[in-house]
């Protein structure tokens, strides 16, 4: 009986093709957007997360706050050797951390000055730094050398810089004097969207020197956990643990660090040292509140076109069923339950949504190929909303059959009052109907 | 022995506020077999009593009884069911599914009904075509085919379930009167050889020539009720 009932659907969406294939292709360009700006959200994500989570932030950090008045504050750690073995012990969830400096500095070249947050790091220490990085000119071993600076393609561009050319970093200590350094450019990666924008890597005793600091102070700790989906958790516990063994933690934030030195820290009364607890998910609190941002932009868009389109299911049904009331009344007289006419007519507009869907999803699949295959680039303003350098659709199976079943779903629900009210037909009034 | 009675029925339809009598305390019954007639001009009422013994429409007074059951006991659901194992519908226009072939506008009673294979089907299906003369067609959809055409799968639809009586309300009223002789034919045939009970509607003389008994009716009452058989049968003596 399925069969015939398909058959009977599919021949009377095939009957009236311009009206079916509007609605249709309503549908689809509904689904193809969706999935479209969906996979264009987490291409972004995706390209953030995978990079920040090894340049920027651990899956937790342990960083701080050093405030010699109350007005000043820098982004240190001091003793971090004795932190880090105070975090080894209560993080049994650990697979390896890294220590990196934080500071910024106005980076100077023969031609032109740029500001840069500096990241500094121990090569040597850092396992998946040269996975995330692509480097495109000189060594990455190099960096381990002191006196070394890694930049991206985008900065060493605009500096007007090449390998082994020479760079002047100038940068306020904690005290508040300036420093400068010449440092090397041991290398220059390709751009990773936004993070290559104003990141730059420098060999960590350099930058140490940079700010005058003792070889046992740091910047952060990065945790990196087996299974990243415990940060909450173990940063909930290491606050506490750290409390407990006598440092002062601050109250968690979900705020990037760069974010609490610029507004909260200075303006808060108190000098010293405080340590600072921070998941991944607080260092990139912005970009996931753009991501969101684009996220609700994105569902009341296809709100608005989803009503429309429920709209346009509504009117065909009518039609259709004002059509075919005749039929209905003589299915109804032949022995037809009212349940098989709403099945009926819910079964074709199930086969509409998810033809409609199939064929967005499709085309969605091949603009995304395209362009991905394409490797289109993006302009630079672009790139740091974007976070990535090229345009990039992540596509992921489960969410973009979620996304077509939904819409499905949606479009099926819009025919449930029409088919009812078809249903519903006394089978004389229907018979003798005149239309 | 009745298959239908009909005690004591009226039927008034609203038309704005004004109450509109289509049937007036009429009484009728028509036993197993019978190849019944209902004549009269239009608006006599000759729909209205079809569609209340279908049971696709409800008195406002009286009873019908269809094949032993009260039909005002009975749930939607039930009537419903009552319709499709019961009672067979030929309609004026038709009424076939545009978007099945002919085959299949058959066989889809057997399949609202459920409990045969494919096979049983096929058989009961091409047996009726072949009966009702349209078996070449099976294939064709309904608008491939002629006025008389679609009728006779119309006939075949209406007696693929076996009913115990089949409604015919004007079977012949778009057809032209060779075809629609036919078609009275083929019916009276189906009577003959089934001993299935049909009532018909008609206003043609000619048609209702055809019927085993003939009842009148005007202004929605029974006029007169005549055995055309026993006279046959009288005439012949």
């Amino acid at each position: 009986m399925l069969g015939v009932d398909l058959m009977i659907a599919g021949r009377n969406l095939a009957r009236h093709t311009r009206r079916n294939l509007f609605l249709g292709g309503a549908l689809a360009a509904v689904t193809a957007l969706l999935v479209l700006l969906g996979a264009l959200t987490a291409g972004m994500e995706s390209a953030m997360m995978q990079s920040a989570t090894t340049l920027m932030t651990g899956h937790v950090n342990v960083g701080g706050f050093f405030k010699i008045t109350s007005g000043s504050a820098a982004p240190l750690v001091s003793q971090y050797p004795r932190v880090l073995e105070a975090v080894r012990a209560k993080v049994p969830e650990l697979d390896y951390a890294t220590v990196r400096g934080r500071g910024w500095a106005k980076a100077v070249s023969e031609h032109v000055s740029m500001d840069l947050v500096l990241a500094g790091v121990d090569v040597a220490h850092e396992p998946t730094f040269r996975k995330v990085l692509h480097v495109v000119d000189g060594d990455l071993e190099a960096l381990a050398q002191p006196g070394t600076v890694l930049l991206f393609e985008g900065q060493a561009e605009r500096l007007k810089l090449k390998v082994n050319d020479v760079l002047t970093l100038s940068a306020p200590t904690a005290r508040g004097v300036n420093n400068t350094a010449d440092v090397r450019v041991a290398a220059i990666a390709r751009n990773v969207g936004l993070l290559s924008a104003f990141s730059a890597f420098i060999q960590a005793d350099t930058l140490r020197e940079l700010y005058g600091l003792s070889p046992a102070t740091t910047g952060a700790i990065h945790l990196y956990l087996r299974d990243p989906r415990d940060a909450a958790r173990v940063a909930a516990r290491l606050r506490t643990a750290l409390a407990e063994a006598g440092y002062r933690v601050m109250e968690p934030e979900a705020q990037p660090y760069w974010m609490k030195l610029m507004q909260t820290v200075p303006s808060e009364d108190w000098t010293g040292q405080k340590l600072d607890v921070t998941t991944a998910d607080d260092e990139m609190g912005q970009f996931k509140q753009f991501i969101l941002a684009l996220r609700v932009v994105t569902g009341l868009l296809v709100v608005i076109l989803m009503v429309v389109v429920v709209i346009g299911i509504l009117n065909t049904l009518a039609i259709a069923i004002r059509e075919r009331t005749r039929e209905i009344g003589a299915l109804r007289a032949i022995g037809m339950q009212r349940r098989k006419v709403l099945w009926l007519f819910v079964l074709e507009t199930a086969l509409l949504g998810l033809l409609g869907t199939a064929a967005g999803v499709a085309v969605a699949l091949a603009v995304a190929g395209a362009v991905n295959a394409a490797g289109i680039a993006l302009p630079e303003a672009v790139q740091v909303f974007l976070a990535q350098e090229r345009l990039r659709f992540l596509l992921d199976p489960g969410a973009i059959a979620a996304d077509a079943l939904v819409l499905a779903a949606i479009a099926v629900a819009a025919s449930v009052f029409p088919a009812r009210r078809a249903a519903r037909l006394k089978p004389v009034t229907a018979m003798h109907h005149v239309g | 022995m009745s298959i239908v009675s009909v005690e004591h029925v009226s039927k008034d339809y609203m038309l704005g506020k004004t109450v509109v009598p289509a049937l007036r305390d009429v009484s009728l019954a028509v036993g197993k077999g019978e190849f019944l007639s209902i004549a009269g001009p239009s608006g006599s009422g000759k729909t209205t009593l079809l569609n209340l013994v279908g049971c696709v429409d409800t008195p406002s007074a009286g009873r019908v009884i269809v094949a032993g059951q009260d039909t005002a006991r009975l749930s939607e659901r039930a009537l419903t069911e009552l319709r499709l194992r019961t009672i067979g519908f030929i309609f004026q226009s038709f009424n076939l599914v545009s978007v099945l072939s002919v085959f299949q506008n058959v066989e889809f009673p057997l399949l609202l009904q459920g409990g045969q294979t494919r096979k049983e089907r096929a058989e009961r299906v091409l047996a009726l075509l072949d009966a009702v003369g349209i078996a070449e067609h099976a294939r064709h959809r309904p608008s491939e085919l002629s006025g008389g055409q679609r009728q006779r799968v119309a006939i075949a639809r209406a007696l693929v379930t076996r009913p115990a009586l089949v409604l015919a309300d004007e079977p012949t009223a778009n057809l032209d009167s060779e075809t629609g002789g036919n078609i009275i034919d083929l019916m009276k045939e189906m009577n003959r050889r089934d001993g299935t009970t049909f009532i018909f509607s008609t206003h043609d003389p000619k048609v209702m020539a055809h019927a085993s008994a003939l009842v009148r009716i005007e202004d929605g009452r029974i006029s007169s009720r005549e055995d055309l058989d026993a006279a046959r049968r009288a005439g012949g003596r």
